[in-house]
């Protein structure tokens, strides 16, 4: 019955607004008849959109669709392949709880970001977050903060930057981290450097020690990011996922 | 009394030579909950309503990969390597199963999201999987089509046909029982044509061959799609584009909402706020996804064949070569572009073509006609109102397919696929 009702909000929810289609007499609704169409059909909007969007400030080009073919090799004969090991010889609990753990860690340099940004509400909510991951989600191995309705909120130096009006400069691929921009890189050492200057839950120091547990880290970045070259299935990859990273960059910092 | 009988035996007679009609599913009790065709073509079916499905830890899969054309190995700029053998996934069960092959949308590749759901059904359901790239992709394309111009559904399904043949001969142990088909858009149209040639060449004898929202004429379908993005959309000026226009809307949301979360629900979230997109917006969005698979198929077309409309014949591309000059030439192109400029030019040399009439009769399903109406092997399944029909196309498939025709009021294109009244009926047309 629930369930009913629940139909019933959707249909409801989605159907308004909508002309109902009347059907022809082989029982086809012409969906296309519902559109505002040009009348000549010569409207170029969507050339005139892809032709702008492509403008991504890339001087470095050349340069960056080497490190972009580099990565999609490294990525199909080391990273994944170390995934799929890593998947076979641990079982799925154990890998989210080092998802959690390095999300965790993670949430150090969100925190600051947000004070730097003054997100006050994202700065109580993340602190709240690492409060409760670290002591009832020991030492956050486990996430129970998302489900008391604390999900994660990502804050970045780059966005920081970004926050502040600096511009995003050239368009960079770094080797094996992949897109990225000049600020974004500027970015990423400096969150990097805070996180080994704060040494949270002492990981920075032993990990200096251990190189192990810096190579844990970025194969449960690579387990955890989905993303496979290839899959966009297009000669002009590259300028998609150039665009993609540019256009999502300015969302997060609007955000 | 005789008159009586005579009159029962012409009665009788009427009604059992009368076409068997399609199975039209009706609208009040089959509950799909979108009823706007863009939204059920973009956002599919709320997660809630899909079916139950076995997790990726659960399939024994690999990609596998096939040289085809060795030839090209030379013949593609260095740029190409990764689509220089052609690539494939299989997901095999552990014990003797009847296989089926999947094949693509257009442009489509074999891991994309229906594919990867496609496959998760019919593993479910105790079938070995193959999924396999649309001819009309990129990677296809390069790696496994002799003439590397899609469009001619006899080619494109006689290449399809050499890639199972060399998919099973890869797996010689890999115990079959049985061989099914199925594909999805273009996949559905090319599916038909597979099966056809398979009458002839019998290396599979499918069983049961199912087609799921097929173009009926290729001509309209493309044409649909390329009218698409000739929609009006408010709040496009000159300092701002469709996409700007598009993105301001979820930059809102996300404000609105406080935080960015992307999953399965986000679309229904959406249009559900103040920001939703109209139908135009939608229609845009569909139509300029399209437009970005003719742009790739009129760029690697005319690359391979050196035609030289996009890329000069003899430019020096390698890894490091900036492509955007052509991607920008190529987004010029769609579909109708494609088709005169490459598509029957090759076809007017190779087979002594005539007029774009006799080609897109060659290539759509009305070609296999006879076919049809005679294989009572082969199923449809489509949408009252799918974007990719035009008028007169569900009536060519309620007089040639009869029963074997299932009408859906809802669903857009391909959007109630992944709803759990459609699996049902795959799954049992599949199981007989």
């Amino acid at each position: 019955m629930v369930r009913h009702c629940r139909f019933l909000a959707f249909a409801l929810l989605f159907g308004h607004g909508l002309v109902m289609a009347e059907t022809d007499e082989d029982g086809f609704k012409r969906p296309l008849d519902q559109l505002k169409i040009n009348p000549a059909l010569d409207q170029r909007e969507f050339e005139r959109a892809t032709l702008q969007a492509l403008n991504v400030y890339d001087p470095w080009d050349s340069w960056n669709r080497r490190v972009y073919h580099f990565n999609y090799r490294f990525d199909e004969w080391v990273f994944l392949p170390v995934v799929r090991g890593y998947e076979f010889v641990t079982p799925r609990f154990v890998r989210s709880g080092v998802s959690n753990f390095f999300g965790n860690l993670g949430d150090v340099p969100n925190l600051l970001n947000s004070l730097l940004q003054f997100k006050g509400k994202r700065a109580m909510q993340t602190t709240g977050r690492l409060l409760i991951n670290t002591t009832i989600g020991v030492a956050g191995l486990w996430d129970p903060a998302t489900r008391m309705g604390l999900p994660k909120q990502r804050e970045d130096f780059g966005q920081t930057l970004g926050f502040y009006g600096v511009p995003d400069g050239p368009y960079l691929v770094l080797p094996i981290l992949g897109p990225s921009n000049l600020r974004d890189t500027g970015g990423l050492v400096v969150d990097f450097t805070a996180e080994s200057q704060i040494n949270f839950l002492n990981v920075s120091e032993v990990s200096s020690d251990h190189p192990e547990i810096l190579g844990l880290r970025v194969i449960d970045q690579r387990y955890t990011t989905n993303f496979r070259y290839g899959q966009v299935n297009s000669p002009f990859e590259y300028e998609k996922v150039r665009y993609v990273y540019t256009r999502a960059r300015e969302l997060q910092i609007a955000e | 009394m005789p008159r009586l009988a005579r009159f029962a035996a012409l009665l009788g007679g009427l009604i059992l030579s009368a076409p068997l009609l399609a199975q039209d599913i009706d609208p009040a009790g089959y509950g799909y909950p979108l009823e706007n065709p863009f939204e059920a073509t973009i956002a599919t079916t709320p997660p809630e309503l899909r079916p139950p499905l076995p997790t990726d830890e659960d399939i024994d899969q690999s990609d596998y990969s096939l040289k085809l054309r060795p030839e090209r190995e030379f013949e593609l700029p260095s740029n190409f390597w990764p689509v220089k053998t052609l690539r494939y996934r299989l997901a095999r069960q552990d014990k003797p199963a009847p296989l089926i092959f999947i094949i693509a949308g257009t442009g489509a590749h074999y891991s994309n999201s229906t594919m990867e759901f496609l496959k998760k059904l019919f593993y479910g359901a105790g079938f070995h999987v193959v999924q396999l790239s649309s001819p009309s992709s990129w990677d296809f394309m390069a790696a496994a089509s002799r003439f590397a111009t899609p469009g001619l559904s006899t080619d494109d399904a006689d290449d399809l046909y050499r890639v199972m043949q060399a998919v099973r001969a890869q797996h010689p142990k890999l115990p079959i029982t049985e061989f099914y088909l199925t594909g999805y858009s273009l996949g559905g149209l090319h599916a038909a044509f597979v099966s056809q040639l398979d009458e002839t060449r019998r290396s599979f004898n499918f069983k049961r061959v199912l087609l799921l929202n097929p173009p009926v004429n290729l001509y309209t379908s493309v044409t649909n799609l390329d009218r698409l993005v000739q929609t009006r959309v408010k709040g496009i000026d000159d300092d701002n584009t469709f996409y700007e226009v598009v993105l301001a809307k979820l930059t809102r949301y996300f404000q609105q909402r406080g935080y960015i979360d992307l999953n399965d629900a986000l679309l229904y979230d959406f249009q559900q706020s103040r920001q939703r997109l109209s139908n135009e917006e939608m229609a845009m969005l569909i139509g300029t996804s399209f437009r970005f698979s003719s742009a790739d198929i009129a760029f690697t077309s005319d690359l391979i064949n050196r035609r030289g409309l996009i890329t000069p014949t003899k430019y020096p591309i390698d890894e490091g070569t900036d492509l955007s000059p052509f991607f920008k030439r190529a987004l010029q192109c769609d579909f109708d572009c494609y088709i005169t400029e490459q598509l029957i030019p090759m076809w007017r040399a190779r087979y002594d073509g005539g007029s774009l009439t006799q080609m897109v009769n060659q290539v759509s399903l009305y070609a296999l006609e006879e076919y049809l109406k005679t294989s009572d092997k082969i199923a449809v399944m489509h949408n009252a109102d799918d974007v990719i029909l035009g008028p007169g196309d569900l009536g060519f498939l309620r007089r040639t397919l009869g029963d074997r025709l299932t009408l859906y009021p809802l669903g857009g294109h391909c959007g109630n696929l992944n709803y759990r009244v459609n699996t049902k009926a795959m799954l049992e047309y599949f199981r007989g």
